[in-house]
């Protein structure tokens, strides 16, 4: 047996109406932990290549991790993945907050959807109960409305994760949310319940997890605590959250600004950590074992812009903020609100809206398009009414909802050459022309551009002495250095391999990579008392280098090649135009071809070698490929 | 009478990561399980998050309820429960007004806080402290803390949160 988790799974076919529990398959976690590596090979293994990621042939997992529900610092993450809507690619996303805990308490680890249900319908669990429900009375209600309703037919303390009427109504970048504010955002995965017609999952564990080492365990878990309490990154990520994000890549000429022109913003002070916290925060909040609590819980008290709720992080600020060309904080907040009302990624929300609004500065959408919206930069009345009109696909909101790649590709008129996004979804809040990086990460993450599946942090901030440990000397100066791309190639990678690793465990990248307190070895430490597992740092390496290759035949199976690791032309052959970055471009082919080579993937397909997958017992997944030799 | 001894937490301060949760469950039954901890966290929007232990009342309506009379006193002023002689019968429970003693679902005996400060010395945030009445009136003058909980009591002590 396994020690520390549920131990079975849920199958549920919504054609059918059917569900069936198996047991957690011991083989397969040893082999891709649980989290996002066990949705990965599940997945590979279950959905059919050449599929509509909205019919009923797409499969839907959720999965909690080895270590969620543990006492490890930041260990409340789940994992949601399945074809991604927005990419046609591999999707994935994570969320931490209190429903991955609650499913392990009611002894599941992962939880898969196959086929569609002819009504709309809700998965109802309590400990060994498991039954659909109708959805009737919730659905076309928001986040908020079905979290009230269902909790008050379910006991206040159930958990749930849902989606708000942006999924419902197949947005592309719809999001999964729980515990009311707690996104997995990215990939459009809320579109994939909206087309299955699963609102919700709600969840009530009375059950106990039993740990491999009682004994040590106590004594382990208050060792990680003090050395996160101790850090000295903590103070401010508990002061601020990721707010104050906004002052720093401002100050390194890293906050994409007027959908990613530049990365400096003139208004950045007005939508900045210190004014959010000085004017707006009620209280920071931590989800399940989480001591670094950089959740924010604020309000706007009165005006157009009123509400009281979860966040926003870095990202919203940015997306809905400098990226617009909007220095109204008020809005910014509100905007997040409502994305988390009807459930949207707020990153692919801004980066549409943001390239929707460069099309009307370059006179290539007009009023005729937008049903008389005023897209100016910074009208942030105009983006608030936009955030409705897309969750609802009301007028031209139903051309934005289909994000801006989409969107781009049926106005034409030379709009395609604002479209910030790789495999078709928007690029982070990451201005990649100011920390290189940033710019191959965004084009080897799986599910299409993305700064969290390596989240290259260590060039960002002075981490020397953690390259060093983690890398080696000779790899300094020029790995820390964020403007050379030299040696970026193996820092991704490295990367890449640990955060899919973290991922699988159910923890969070604060902590592990930013900063980076947390390292294989303690992992490793904690899988032993946790769950009882014996692994090495090179063991654990293995796994994280056999999800990722895993990760790119699911990509590759799809038609992924070298060609589509790809930037925007803005970032990769113009200048940035002002600010501390000025005149840097990404120099991406230089990156690249050190991360293939790295990888042992052949460095102009992008596809890993036959000897790669042979040293990661991937043979048989690749079977039926086209796999090159070295 | 010396002073009687509780823990209590200021719901404005703590974030709700249930880490008090988890240790007592941990250090008491070895086990993670919010279900059989002797602290309970209710969440209460907007922005309140409750910690609950026993707030050792002097009339302890708990140790009167038990037809076993499993529950006691002891000389250093804590509620205890006697093992040998608890049946679960559940008195106590129906007997608590800030349902702070449950049945552990394994044992099927009581549970309850005994003011160990294991919870205490691990809060993230310093949200939880031991008090007494007489320290709690100096450290929070104008009763704000109960107040609230007097406000949301409804949602925190109803019996129907132990389903």
């Amino acid at each position: 047996m396994i020690h520390g988790v549920g131990g079975k799974v849920i199958w549920v076919d919504l054609t059918k109406g059917e569900i069936e529990k198996r047991p957690i398959e011991k083989k397969l976690v040893e082999k891709y932990l649980l989290g996002a590596g066990y949705l990965s090979k599940v997945l590979f293994d279950s959905i059919p290549t050449d599929i509509d990621p909205l019919s009923p042939e797409n499969v839907l997992g959720f999965a909690t991790g080895l270590l969620t529900a543990s006492m490890f610092p930041q260990s409340s993450r789940h994992v949601v993945a399945a074809l991604s809507p927005l990419t046609d690619v591999w999707g994935e996303s994570h969320a931490a907050g209190f429903w991955g805990p609650e499913l392990k308490l009611a002894g599941y680890d992962a939880i898969f959807f196959t086929g569609a249900s002819p009504d709309p319908v809700y998965l109802n669990i309590n400990d060994s109960t498991v039954e659909l429900l109708s959805a009737d009375d919730v659905w076309g209600r928001d986040v908020f409305e079905t979290d009230d309703i269902l909790r008050k037919r379910h006991g206040k303390r159930a958990r749930l994760i849902y989606i708000g009427q942006a999924g419902e109504n197949l947005v592309r970048f719809a999001a999964v949310m729980n515990d009311r504010d707690r996104a997995s955002a990215r990939s459009g995965l809320g579109a994939v319940m909206g087309s299955k017609k699963l609102k919700a999952i709600c969840v009530r564990g009375a059950g106990k997890i039993e740990v491999a080492d009682p004994k040590k365990y106590m004594d382990t878990m208050d060792e990680f605590y003090r050395r996160m309490l101790a850090n000295p990154f903590t103070p401010g990520r508990a002061k601020y959250g990721t707010t104050n994000l906004v002052e720093m890549m401002q100050h390194i000429g890293r906050l994409p600004s007027y959908n990613m022109r530049q990365g400096v913003f003139e208004g950045y002070e007005k939508i900045s950590g210190e004014t959010i916290t000085e004017k707006y925060l009620v209280k920071p909040r931590s989800d399940w074992c989480c001591l670094q609590r950089c959740a924010r819980y604020t309000s706007v008290k009165e005006g157009p812009y009123k509400y009281v709720g979860g966040s926003p992080e870095f990202e919203t600020q940015s997306s809905l903020g400098s990226r617009c060309g909007n220095d109204n904080l008020e809005s910014v907040l509100f905007g997040h609100h409502l994305a988390n009302q009807y459930g949207m990624d707020t990153i692919s929300l801004g980066g549409t809206i943001s390239w929707a609004m460069e099309a009307w500065d370059e006179g290539l959408l007009t009023a005729d398009d937008t049903d008389g919206i005023d897209l100016s930069w910074g009208n942030h009345e105009s983006i608030v009414k936009l955030i409705k009109m897309i969750a609802f696909r009301e007028g031209f909101g139903d051309v934005l909802a289909e994000g801006s790649a989409r969107a781009a590709e049926k106005i034409g008129r030379g709009t395609e050459k604002f479209v910030m996004t790789v495999k078709k979804q928007e690029i982070a809040g990451q201005e990649p022309r100011a920390q290189k990086s940033m710019g191959l990460a965004a084009v080897t993450a799986a599910r299409g551009a993305d700064h969290l599946y390596a989240f290259p942090v260590l060039d960002e901030a002075g981490f020397d002495d953690e390259i060093r440990e983690r890398f080696g000397e000779e790899y300094l100066p020029e790995m820390a250095e964020r403007l050379n791309p030299k040696y970026k190639g193996i820092m991704v990678k490295e990367c890449e391999d640990f955060m899919v690793v973290v991922e699988s465990l159910g923890l969070c990248k604060y902590g592990t990579q930013i900063p980076p307190e947390f390292y294989y070895e303690d992992v490793a430490l904690a899988l032993k008392v946790h769950n009882g597992f014996e692994f090495t740092r090179a063991d654990l390496q293995t796994i994280g280098e056999r999800i990722v290759n895993l990760n790119r035949l699911f990509n590759a199976r799809r038609g992924v090649t070298r060609a589509d690791d790809c930037l925007p032309d803005r970032l990769t052959k113009e200048g940035a135009p002002l600010g501390p970055s000025k005149g840097e471009v990404v120099e991406l082919d230089q990156m690249l071809d050190e991360y293939y080579l790295k990888r042992g993937w052949d460095n102009e397909t992008g596809i890993p070698y036959a000897s790669t997958l042979q040293r990661l017992g991937l043979v048989e997944e690749a079977s039926g490929m086209e796999i090159p030799d070295e | 009478m010396v002073d009687l001894k509780f823990v209590i937490g200021d719901p404005r301060v703590c974030t709700g990561c249930m880490i008090c949760v988890n240790v007592c469950s941990m250090r008491y039954l070895k086990v993670i399980s919010p279900e059989r901890s002797r602290v309970r966290a209710v969440r209460i929007e907007p922005g309140l998050d409750f910690t609950l232990f026993c707030r050792n009342c002097e009339d302890a309506p708990c140790i009167d309820a038990c037809p076993e009379e499993a529950l006691s006193r002891t000389s250093k002023g804590i509620v205890i429960v006697n093992n040998k002689k608890c049946t679960g019968s559940g008195s106590c429970v129906e007997a608590c007004p800030y349902n702070a003693i449950r049945i552990n679902p394994d044992t099927e005996k009581a549970i309850k806080c005994i003011q160990c400060d294991e919870c205490i010395k691990r809060c993230p945030v310093d949200a939880i402290w031991m008090t007494t009445m007489r320290e709690l009136e100096e450290r929070d003058p104008d009763g704000e803390i109960w107040a609230l909980h007097d406000e949301h009591s409804e949602e925190l002590y109803s019996k129907e949160d132990l389903q």
